[in-house]
């Protein structure tokens, strides 16, 4: 009971704080900062392209969608060969052949980095926590049994120097995905600023107006 | 100019109607800035049919389409993840708003005579704002929106009799599927109207009795100022500073009150471990939680939203000026903001160890505050009156009751003459 009292003040003071909404069931990460410039982007986009894509699709992003990540026309076209521009980035595995070898359909990235809190962290940290099992074989840290392979092969990496390259590769496709999870989300960024200053400018100026208009009271 | 106002108002009371609701419209001029909330959350009703209406342009009210159309809202539509964000981003705006409303309301004591009217429209706005939210939630299609109306649609399934075929009635299926997106996109659409009507009921009524104000008496003639210019200005600043917090969520941090799930398109195979409504919702869902049986959550959370409409009936004190000259009110009314903080927050936490007892206090002091009420409001006045009130305060409440003997003795005495 005199636990139940403790907890019960300290959700008080917590639901005061006004945190308590936010921080719910989180799976833990790794805390890194994932870049959003260009050409890491660029690079991660190749990585997703020539290795996650075996099993993942990215069904709301299109060939012409990587021009906006600083892939030039003639890079395009090599990449979609005698694709459309307009085509969608499809695995190359049938779903067929995924679910014999995975048991189910790897799910598609292009939301991915959105649909888990932190979650271009959480990429990041389920392609950097695979280890070797002294038994041999290998699991994941912070995700136990799960079904996706040690693709960067993180866990048999030699030394420090080969790991550090896994990370910055697996940096580079967390922060491809962050960005396809929002494409227009350096947009909104950017116009945001003018917006709210904008209207910092229009309450400040609106406040002067008001000042004006109710010092004509004080004359009364 | 002149001449076409002059011809529609031989036609139309134009000129007057401006008159009488705008630059004439007497309002107190000592209202705070907690007076701001109505016409903001009118604007926040405007923005969300607004963005609402162009959503729904290229929204596709289809299970196997829906989470597909509104990515492609967010990605290919010029500016649709601005319609997208500030629709999302809206709706908590608007609860924010509604709740802040509410809170001035009980405070101030704005519910009591002569402004009954207004709190019941209120209430009548409320629930059809919560309708309105809940089902709007469903149409992104995502885990959290199928699983949040699944979760609640099936609390109907708790009324005796009826329970099951309800449900069924409800989502037009079996479980929620196409024919309840559809049916909810319908409704979405179309009761935002009937709030745009009860609004103007609210309005109505609210320029018949006008607006009350922080002392809790009706001001004199001379204390009035005109609505036009000086509330418009003070509503346009008030609205420029919410628009400024309203931006940095819809442009730096949209996705705070959405969650990750719901950016995992519906599956009705595969229950998401946690499921948590909207924050909007937690208290009145911690207090569904809270009470062990189904049908009595349901009952109880039932009453926890419509409660309020009793408030002119549950405060019985003459005292005037809401929880500002009522010392024993307002510790009760800053007690009931914590307990709702409070059930919020066991509301989104799954319902384990201590959280269980600390939900079911919290839930058993919200209806606890309601229920001691009607005494605790007589006792605090007559312990004010014993301590002797400001004179104008006790002049005040004698005009009023003498007011009313009159009343009643006009009316005895004309039931006394049309006898004989």
């Amino acid at each position: 009971m005199n636990k139940a009292v403790k907890h019960f003040l300290a959700v008080v003071l917590f639901s005061l704080a006004g945190g308590a909404y936010a921080s719910s069931d989180a799976h833990p990460v790794k805390d890194v900062d994932i870049p959003q410039d260009e050409q890491t982007i660029k690079q991660g986009a190749m990585v997703y392209y020539n290795l996650c894509r075996m099993c993942h699709s990215m069904k709301y992003i299109t060939y012409r969608d990587l021009g906006d990540i600083g892939f030039t026309d003639k890079e395009i076209n090599n990449l979609r060969g005698d694709r459309l521009k307009s085509a969608k980035l499809v695995s190359t595995t049938s779903d067929e052949m995924n679910t014999e070898l995975f048991g189910m359909v790897p799910p598609d990235l292009s939301v991915m980095a959105k649909a888990r809190k932190h979650g271009a962290q959480h990429i990041y940290t389920l392609m950097t926590s695979y280890y070797e099992k002294p038994e041999g074989g290998y699991d994941n840290k912070y995700f136990p049994h799960v079904k996706m392979p040690d693709v960067f092969g993180y866990s048999v990496a030699l030394d420090a120097k080969e790991k550090a390259e896994i990370e910055q590769k697996a940096l580079e496709v967390s922060a491809y995905l962050l960005w396809a999870s929002d494409p227009r989300a350096q947009e909104r960024k950017s116009l945001g600023k003018y917006v709210i200053l904008y209207l910092i400018i229009l309450s400040i100026m609106f406040y002067f107006v008001m000042k004006r208009v109710w010092s004509r009271l004080d004359n009364e | 100019m002149k001449k076409v106002v002059s011809w529609i108002d031989q036609r139309f009371p134009l000129t007057s109607f401006i008159k009488h609701e705008l630059t004439e419209y007497p309002t107190p001029r000592n209202l705070s800035y907690w007076w701001n909330f109505g016409s903001l959350a009118g604007i926040v009703l405007v923005i969300q049919i607004v963005t609402g209406i162009f959503l729904a342009m290229h929204y596709k009210a289809d299970a196997s389409l829906a989470f597909d159309s509104v990515e492609h809202i967010m990605r290919n539509v010029n500016y649709g993840w601005l319609l997208r964000y500030m629709h999302a981003t809206g709706a908590t705006a608007f609860f924010a708003v509604i709740f802040i409303h509410m809170a001035r309301t009980l405070y101030y004591g704005s519910y009591r005579s002569p402004r009954e009217i207004m709190w019941w429209t209120g209430q009548l706005l409320l629930l059809l704002l919560m309708a309105t939210a809940f089902m709007g939630y469903l149409l992104p299609w995502g885990q959290m929106s199928y699983w949040g109306a699944q979760v609640i649609t099936n609390l109907f399934g708790a009324v005796p009799f009826l329970g099951d075929e309800l449900v069924i009635w409800l989502r037009g299926d079996f479980v929620v599927g196409d024919a309840t997106l559809t049916r909810f996109f319908a409704l979405h659409y179309l009761v935002p109207f009937i709030i745009v009507g009860a609004v103007l009921i609210h309005l109505v009524a609210l320029h018949s009795v006008k607006s009350s104000n922080p002392s809790g008496i009706n001001l004199a003639d001379k204390d009035n100022i005109p609505f036009h210019p000086y509330f418009t200005v003070k509503d346009l600043f008030g609205l420029c500073v919410f628009l400024t917090i309203y931006s940095y969520f819809v442009f730096y941090n949209p996705n705070m009150f959405i969650e990750a799930d719901n950016y995992i398109p519906a599956n009705p195979m595969q229950t998401p471990p946690h499921i948590v409504p909207e924050w909007y919702f937690l208290p009145f869902y911690a207090i569904l939680r809270s009470v062990p049986d189904l049908l009595g959550g349901v009952i109880a959370m039932g009453i926890s939203v419509m409660i309020f409409a009793a408030m002119p009936f549950l405060d019985r004190s003459k005292i005037p000026g809401g929880a500002r000259y009522r010392p024993f009110y307002r510790v009760m009314f800053y007690v009931f903001v914590i307990d709702v903080l409070v059930l919020g927050y066991v509301g989104a936490k799954p319902p384990e160890g201590s959280l269980v007892l600390i939900g079911q206090v919290a839930t058993f002091l919200y209806f606890g505050l309601f229920v001691l009420l009607p005494f605790g409001s007589k006792l605090e006045e007559n312990w004010l009156r014993k301590r002797g009130l400001p004179p104008e305060v006790e002049a005040l409440i004698q005009g009023e009751e003498k007011q009313k003997s009159d009343r009643r003795q006009r009316k005895e005495d004309r039931r006394k003459s049309g006898r004989s």
